[in-house]
């Protein structure tokens, strides 16, 4: 299959029930996993946008990801094993630009297609970011555009312009946030986050929460997917998303003049989102010059303000 | 013209506004009901509608079912495949005159605090008489009292509430007074949504 990796005492070939993986010492394990029911036609951008998505979790935490198991759940009966070849294809490219190695997976039949992986990284036990790293002054720079909740929703309704849909769910779902992740390691951030299921919103409010500070986003400095905003006004926003919007609700402070539209999609749940980085003002220049180089937004959306208990937790400026 | 009837209870978001699509391609310019039974698919549509220059004259809501009526609007056309374009997502929900209660005691006027009780007691009584006009009640200082368990306009505060209007009851007073826990009707606001809700109001009736 694979030409034998150093980090696998093990071999794919052999059968084996479990990897054994050499692993560096001093290091901490990063694991995670994730996985999900198709949101592109193309079974092999599936393979990579889910993959990427499992992949994020590691970058979250200024991880490196150095194994990745298969979770597979397909149609056997139903659907011709080519399909299953490509998604399986597509992680493992995924995986293989992520520099990671794979060592292992499983598959059951299922009703319904979904895909994804099981991932190990590594991270300096005394060196990483999570969600309680936010300190007031740290701007807000996000890496990958919002909407890709509702541009899902719009394909999945063959809506107007779907194809154009996809295309963009490939560039940006697809993406993987390794210059998101060297940017943590590289400047030694302690707040970081990747944005998915609650929405930039949910994610962001979960920081604040953790690192018992108050957060600021600016609306018209959001880089919102235009197709997007412009599905979300004909009502392609998933239930999902609204259900964000409900639950943060008592948390939130929305200014006057904001466009109550954009307000939604600040909760649209988002599949293989970006980075959301807390980053100290002496080092903005260089994040930005970073994620830049490697194609990524580095969106300056909105500030770490000190904590109020008689405020939302999270502001939305127009 | 006939009224059609789009059944989309239970049916997840996006297929309510697909029906709706449908109806209106094969049947443009039908009056429509639409039921859902979920806010989601109720925002959606609503929105999807206002896209499509239609305007929802009545929304109602049955147990767990919304029941959204639908008609073209006056600037309905028959050919609006460009309505990408216009953006009327805002539209403003009520055209009465959006009015204010603020109240910041739990007693009307100064001289006698008993009569001062009876006669808060008969103002939030005779309230609903504003009808729809009356959009939002704020409570602060000890006015946040009457949001509390014992309170003699309780029951007239939770019918208001029941009827849409919007009751905010002041954080920092409930605490104040440390009554935070027997709140039983509002929701619990901070001084920004007051100072924004008296820019937002047409009028501010202050006690």
């Amino acid at each position: 299959m694979t030409q034998q990796d150093d980090r696998l005492l093990t071999s794919l070939g052999d059968n084996e029930d479990s990897a054994i993986v050499r692993f560096p010492a001093g290091k901490a394990l990063v694991q995670t996993l994730d996985f999900f029911t198709p949101i592109v036609n193309d079974p092999y951008w599936f393979g990579q946008i889910a993959a990427a998505n499992a992949l994020s979790d590691v970058y979250a935490m200024g991880g490196l990801p150095y194994t990745a198991m298969n979770i597979v759940c397909f149609p056997i009966k139903k659907f011709p094993k080519e399909i299953l070849r490509e998604i399986l294809h597509g992680g493992m490219d995924k995986i293989r630009e992520a520099g990671a190695v794979l060592a292992g997976g499983h598959s059951v039949e299922d009703e319904e297609t979904k895909y994804g992986l099981s991932v190990t990284g590594i991270v300096d036990p005394d060196h990483f970011a999570s969600n309680k790293g936010l300190r007031a002054g740290d701007h807000l720079l996000l890496t990958k555009p919002i909407g890709t909740g509702v541009l899902a929703t719009g394909l999945k309704a063959d809506w107007e312009g779907s194809e154009k849909f996809e295309e963009i769910l490939y560039r940006w779902a697809g993406m993987l946030n390794a210059a998101g992740g060297e940017v943590i390691r590289e400047l030694d951030l302690i707040g970081a986050t990747d944005v998915t299921g609650f929405g930039l919103g949910g994610h962001l409010l979960e920081m604040a929460r953790a690192s018992k500070v108050d957060v600021v986003l600016r609306l018209g400095d959001i880089p919102f997917i235009p197709e997007a905003v412009e599905l979300a006004g004909m009502g392609m926003i998933p239930a999902g998303s609204f259900a964000n919007k409900k639950f943060c609700a008592s948390l939130v402070e929305i200014f006057p003049q904001c466009d109550p539209l954009l307000v939604d999609l600040v909760f649209d749940a988002q599949t293989s989102g970006g980075l959301l980085l807390g980053v100290p003002e002496a080092k903005v220049a260089r994040a930005v010059e970073i994620l830049e180089q490697h194609g990524a937004l580095a969106a300056y959306v909105g500030d770490v303000v000190v904590f109020d208990p008689d405020r939302g937790s999270l502001r939305l400026h127009p | 013209m006939s009224t059609r009837i789009l059944e989309c209870q239970g049916l997840p978001c996006p297929q309510p506004v697909l029906r709706c699509k449908d109806c209106i391609e094969s049947d443009p310019g039908t009056e429509m009901v639409i039921l859902v039974d979920n806010d989601a698919a109720c925002e959606n549509v609503t929105r999807f509608l206002g896209v499509k220059k239609y305007e929802v004259v009545s929304t109602e809501k049955d147990g767990d079912t919304w029941k959204l009526t639908a008609r073209p609007s006056s600037t309905f056309t028959l050919d609006d495949d460009a309505s990408a374009e216009t953006n009327e997502f805002s539209q403003p929900r009520d055209k009465g005159t959006k009015t204010l209660v603020f109240i910041a005691s739990p007693v009307i006027g100064e001289g006698d605090d008993v009569l001062g009780g009876k006669l808060m007691q008969n103002f939030v009584s005779v309230l609903p008489e504003l009808g729809s006009d009356l959009w939002r009640i704020i409570l602060l200082n000890g006015g946040v009292k009457l949001a509390i368990t014992g309170s003699p306009v309780l029951d007239k505060l939770q019918a208001l509430e029941k009827n849409g209007v919007s009751i905010l009851v002041c954080g920092t007073c409930l605490e104040f007074f440390t009554i935070l826990d027997q709140k039983q009707v509002g929701e619990t606001t901070n001084m920004l949504d007051v100072v924004t809700s008296m820019q937002l109001a047409d009028k501010v009736l202050s006690m």
